[in-house]
């Protein structure tokens, strides 16, 4: 009977909502982004942000390239077949 | 450091604008190659943009207003005015297409038959599926409800709960609507029947997968405490878009599914 009285208790931390609750990080995101280094907000997350910034930057500059080869295809008379 | 002695938010120089200018431009010119040298590169380089674009100014403003506080009493004010403008913009585009439903259906010509629906066309029973998704649609207005309560009372697992309900249900409504256009006995193409029912009901469906798309992210963000049970604007937001889309169906039903049957 003893060991029985142990399993409420037993119960309750195995499903309790507090047992796998996430942490609250909103305050250390809030140190980061608050940190006087004169970052602007789009990078001032770190590595990751410049990486992607990268790639945007990079198929932004790539694409516009691109449309502007098309147009310059677009733009001669098409052979007709 | 020199601060700021006003309320408003000086935001730092982006790129975003610029890529999402170019990713506009590499989609009409995208879609223009697509249709006339079959090639889908310059339209999938666009739609890659767009989303990079989204991602990450989206992101910022989420880091602006949560992480830096720069989302005062002001600027919340104008925030407002912008996404009560947006959705107004939005009813402008859907009464474009309700416009067209009625110019066809009030004086049917004789092409179609002197009636409406046209002669051949056999509408959908506005009874059933259209009905049940009215019910869904109807219901997650109450269930966003909820949630904005919820969050307003610091009900944390509660608004978790109501808010993805409310999810769930938008993507049941998506489901339903795409077997009615699977199991349909009509097509886009079946006369100004067909264009108006595709491209209203289209749209809207669209415009739920894009409602739904800003719910889940709310979800996300409450489960990550960044809401508040006095400042979640973003939540707002996004419950008003929902209500809107909800608005849209119901005019949607009335005039198409129903009076034109």
């Amino acid at each position: 009977m003893n060991h029985l009285v142990k399993l409420p208790r037993l119960a309750s931390r195995a499903f309790s909502s507090s047992a796998r609750q996430l942490k609250n990080k909103v305050p250390e995101s809030q140190k980061i982004f608050q940190e006087d280094n004169g970052l602007p907000v789009h990078i001032k997350g770190g590595t990751g942000d410049v990486l992607l910034y990268r790639a945007t930057m990079t198929l932004t500059i790539a694409g516009t390239c691109y449309s502007l080869y098309w147009l310059l295809i677009a733009s001669f008379p098409q052979k007709k077949e | 450091m020199a601060h700021q002695v006003h309320a408003y938010h000086m935001v730092d120089p982006s790129p975003w604008p610029l890529t999402g200018a170019v990713g506009a431009l590499l989609l009409t010119s995208g879609l223009a190659i697509w249709m006339h040298f079959h090639n889908m590169t310059l339209l999938t380089l666009g739609l890659i943009l767009l989303l990079l674009t989204m991602y990450q100014w989206w992101r910022d403003i989420v880091r602006e207003g949560t992480f830096q506080g720069h989302h005062t009493p002001p600027v919340q004010k104008g925030l407002r005015y912008g996404m009560i403008l947006f959705i107004t913009s939005e009813v402008f585009f859907f009464l474009g297409f309700f416009w067209a439903f009625y110019h066809s259906s009030l004086a049917p010509t004789p092409e179609l038959g002197g009636c409406w629906p046209p002669t051949g066309i056999t509408p959908l029973d506005p009874f059933e599926v259209p009905l049940l998704n009215t019910a869904v649609l109807l219901a997650s207005g109450v269930t966003v409800t909820w949630a904005h309560h919820s969050i307003m009372e610091g009900h944390r697992k509660e608004a978790i709960q109501s808010l993805t309900l409310t999810i769930l249900l938008g993507f049941y409504f998506t489901f339903l609507q795409a077997m009615e256009y699977y199991e349909a006995p009509f097509t886009i193409a079946d006369g100004v029947y067909g264009s108006t029912f595709f491209v209203a009901t289209g749209f809207h469906g669209l415009h739920v997968i894009i409602g739904s798309t800003f719910l889940a992210i709310c979800l996300l963000r409450q489960v990550l405490y960044h809401f508040t049970s006095e400042h979640h604007f973003g939540f707002e937001a996004a419950a008003w878009y929902w209500h809107f889309v909800d608005v849209v169906w119901l005019f949607l039903y009335i005039s198409i599914y129903w009076w034109g049957s």
